[in-house]
């Protein structure tokens, strides 16, 4: 009688059985299962809203995109620096307006079409069009004109000299070169001269890549590289444990701790290398308490950053003192120290500005990790020195409504993540609402015009100074890009300093070209 | 012919409300579309215009008739994020979703009919009893606990099966199966649970009654008799908590596929709602209501199948 029930469920566990057993050498093949050509499965955390880094400023379109499929005139390699790259070389005019670029020959997109000057003209033009969408275009400046001067050489004039325009141009979509033929697919087929072509996307799961047969520069080491998007930090963890994928690209956007067990793991290797983000907690200088001075310098001396950078970082990162990160060309390590932990003088200078009891404000934390890991732990140490901070956690879209666009808010923790991004404190609208934000940008236009590069470094660490003596906001660390593979996969990038997870360099096994390794890609 | 007449009408008259409801808490929630999408290079500008450009600067009526007008011929709309057709992610998402759901259901019976039996004609026994423990333990488990205990046993322990993602089904079905057996067996587990103990209630009742007594009288062994006489009495009062179920079914079918990272409609729906892409929400939301008001509508047809007793509208 219960032989009847029993027998089911005996059936179903042989099943369940013979499924399992058959599976055990399709999942232990890694992620090349069942295929003969060599794939790079990447893990990822944040997915894509869509193809078209020209229409949207979100980080995860241009990650796995730029450099990859689309290529830049010039690029910015994982030192930071500037290298030519469709262009063969680039002259300045000695007005410093004209940009004059020489492009590559035997250039083509991975439809076949070439690159010509043509169609380089076209993307300037495409770029500065009126109703244009691209996110940084303001950084362009004005350009007085795009010329084509021959086959092989395109001239760009801006109304005025501006050192960081060829910088803006290597890092941002501003840079991009497309194929004039495909705009209009741009969003759902994107076309480039890059070292992969586009395969297939599956929204919020995965964006598959495979070698462009019509790429000019040496053939990259895998046939094809799929991103997978996994939205549980734990979920990657376990498919780069059960080889299911080979990398993690950037274990800080999820939870860094998850670095420890790879660390030590033979089969495994970790790549930290600082990025261009800086973590800070930022500070509303419209608040009655914290538009004093004194109130915001006490706070920066209130705050333990070590700890903060232990804490929030797991370590991987660098403090910082100021809106700027190692590898900005104005980089200086002296500002980190400028206010050293000191609660007792954080103290003083509240009494100073008429607060001997300290005061009460908001914390307002967005759900990212980092951010809900060090609130309580700044939360204590203002406490400590008599402001009381109440916590409240807002999801992304309401930390942009009422935080970024509203201004309702005392004090956040946030990752600033764009490079060189010194014009937000020259935009006296920009959230944190500084009230010299109009000097700030007369400095840094007289910046931007010097004509040689230590006068250009000296004016912006004139700003940087200026901004960490008003204690604008409290800049904590740099955080790494924590990327984590298996130990045979070689060529990644070895920082965090271009917004690309650049694969061209990559292959299973190296050797690494000394070229790469020069330009930082990690062994 | 009129209960049926009567039954659509209800089914139609749930359907506006729940999609007045979902609109207009949808609208009531703060934070845009054009703000999620702008992100920090959002100025009062860039985001006017994409409101005009998306259609959000219309009044709430006339943006509600047209979603509602688009939904009834057809035409989903567009992903305000991806600008992808929403049919089409919707299509896609239903490959993974369904056959989950499907299997969640199946391995569920498959533990809660044994569990049942078992429980109904053991009340008296150790065993009975015993069951009945198991039974309250995989209500009490939440399903992403039993979900990443199977990862840890049968992905990173014992690498038999895949922990996660899905491979489709026309590049190789085979290991698509093998990737949709775990989160299946986490969905069922809990669903199997909650089943066995109405099951166990129901056919409890039926050995308790006249007629199971009088074909035990008549000389059929238990199990035979419960089979031919009771499980179509039972049967009702277990369909309808299955009816009931369903909502909890794909709730729990959200949750596997996050854990799971199942490229399904759950997925689909939790990452417009971080992205405020409200018109994927809305359509998502609908779907499921219809699917579930249908599926009890068909269940409260089927009782008429089941006990012709139940043959009278009064």
């Amino acid at each position: 009688m219960l032989k009847r029930a029993g027998s089911s469920v005996t059936a179903l566990a042989a099943a369940l059985t013979v499924v399992a057993a058959t599976s055990v050498a399709c999942t232990n093949a890694g992620g090349a299962a069942g295929t003969a050509e060599p794939t790079l499965t990447i893990g990822s955390s944040v997915a894509p809203p869509s193809l078209d880094p020209t229409a949207s400023a979100a980080a995860s379109i241009t990650e796995p995109l730029d450099y990859n499929i689309y290529q830049h005139l010039v690029q910015v390699n994982p030192k930071g620096d500037i290298v030519p790259v469709l262009a063969t070389g680039y002259t300045l005019s000695p007005d410093r307006k004209t940009y004059t670029f020489t492009i590559r020959p035997n250039v083509k997109f991975s439809n076949g079409n070439p690159l010509t000057a043509d169609v380089v003209v076209f993307n300037f033009k495409r770029v500065m069009a009126p109703n244009s969408t691209y996110p940084n275009k303001r950084a362009m400046g004005t350009l007085t004109a795009v010329t084509k001067l021959s086959e092989s050489q395109v001239s760009v004039s801006l109304a005025q000299p501006d050192a960081e325009w060829l910088y803006q141009l290597a890092a941002y979509s501003n840079g991009v070169i497309l194929d004039p033929t495909a705009v209009g697919q741009i969003s759902t087929t994107p076309v480039g001269t890059g070292p992969y072509a586009f395969s297939s996307f599956k929204p919020n799961y995965s964006l598959t890549f495979t070698r462009n047969t019509h790429y000019w520069g040496a053939a990259p080491g895998p046939k094809s590289v799929v991103f997978r998007y996994f939205s549980a930090p734990s979920a990657a963890v376990s498919a780069l444990r059960s080889g299911q994928i080979d990398v993690i690209d950037n274990l800080t956007n999820s939870n860094p701790i998850d670095a420890n067990q790879f660390k030590n793991d033979p089969g495994f290797k970790v790549i930290a290398g600082l990025s261009t983000g800086k973590v800070q907690l930022s500070l509303n200088n419209a608040n009655p308490q914290l538009g004093n001075v004194l109130v915001r310098r006490a706070i920066s001396h209130a705050l333990d950053k070590k700890a903060i950078l232990q804490i929030g970082g797991n370590g991987y990162g660098e403090i910082i003192g100021s809106n700027t990160v190692p590898g900005d060309p104005w980089y200086d390590p002296a500002l980190a120290g400028a206010y050293d932990y000191d609660p007792a003088e954080a103290k003083q200078l509240l009494t100073q500005a008429g607060y001997p009891h300290g005061f009460d404000m908001s914390l307002t934390l967005p759900a990212y990790g980092y951010a809900q890991t060090l609130g309580p732990l700044i939360a204590s140490q203002l406490k400590a020195v008599g402001i009381n901070a109440t916590i409240n956690t807002v999801s992304w879209p309401l930390w942009l409504s009422k935080v970024f666009s509203g201004h309702g808010f005392d004090a956040t923790i946030v990752n600033q993540a764009l490079a060189h991004d010194l014009n937000n404190y020259a935009n006296p609208k920009y959230y944190w609402g500084y009230p010299d934000a109009d000097q700030v940008g007369r400095m840094l236009a007289e910046a931007k015009a010097a004509p040689t590069q230590p006068e250009q470094i000296s004016l912006y660490r004139q700003v940087l100074n200026k901004l960490t003596s008003d204690a604008v906001n409290v800049w904590l660390y740099d955080p790494a890009q924590i990327t984590v593979a298996r130990k045979n996969i070689v060529g990644l990038p070895g920082s965090g300093l271009a917004a690309s997870f650049d694969l061209s360099n990559v292959s299973f096994g190296g050797p690494l070209s000394d070229d790469a390794r020069a330009q930082g890609f990690s062994d | 012919m009129v209960y049926a007449v009567r039954r659509l009408a209800i089914l139609v008259g749930c359907l506006l409300g729940a999609s007045v409801l979902t609109f207009a808490l949808l609208h009531v929630l703060p934070g845009s579309p054009a703000e999620v999408m702008l992100g920090t290079q959002a100025t009062p500008d860039a985001v006017a215009s994409l409101n005009s450009k998306l259609g959000l600067d219309d009044s709430l009526l006339s943006q509600y008739l047209d979603w509602i007008h688009g939904l009834i011929t057809g035409r989903l709309g567009d992903s305000y994020l991806s600008g992808l057709s929403i049919s089409g992610l919707l299509a896609q998402a239903l490959q993974v979703t369904i056959p989950l759901i499907i299997l969640g259901t199946a391995v569920g019976l498959v533990i809660a009919v044994p569990l049942g039996v078992v429980g109904a004609l053991r009340h008296n026994h150790a065993v009975g009893t015993g069951v009945g423990a198991v039974s309250q333990l995989g209500v009490a488990i939440p399903t992403f606990v039993s979900g990443i205990l199977l990862i840890v046993v049968f992905s990173a322990k014992l690498h038999a099966l895949p922990p996660g993602g899905f491979p489709g089904w026309q590049v190789d079905p085979w290991h698509a199966l093998q990737s949709l057996l775990l989160p299946a067996i986490s969905l069922g587990l809990v669903q199997g649970a909650i089943i066995s103990r109405f099951l166990r209630a129901a056919l409890l009742d039926v050995v308790k009654s006249d007629y199971y007594r009088t074909a035990r009288a008549k000389g059929l062994p238990p199990f035979q008799a419960l089979l031919r006489h009771g499980l179509r009495n039972a049967s009702i009062p277990v369909s309808t908590v299955f009816g009931m179920e369903l909502g909890s079914l794909i709730v729990g079918a959200i949750v596997i596929e996050n854990v799971y990272t199942l490229p399904g409609v759950g997925t689909m729906l939790l990452q417009a709602v971080t992205n405020r892409d409200l018109v994927v929400v809305q359509d998502i939301v609908m779907f499921v209501a219809v699917l579930v008001l249908a599926i009890n509508m068909l269940l409260d047809f089927s009782y008429r199948l089941l006990d012709p007793r139940l043959g009278g509208t009064r």
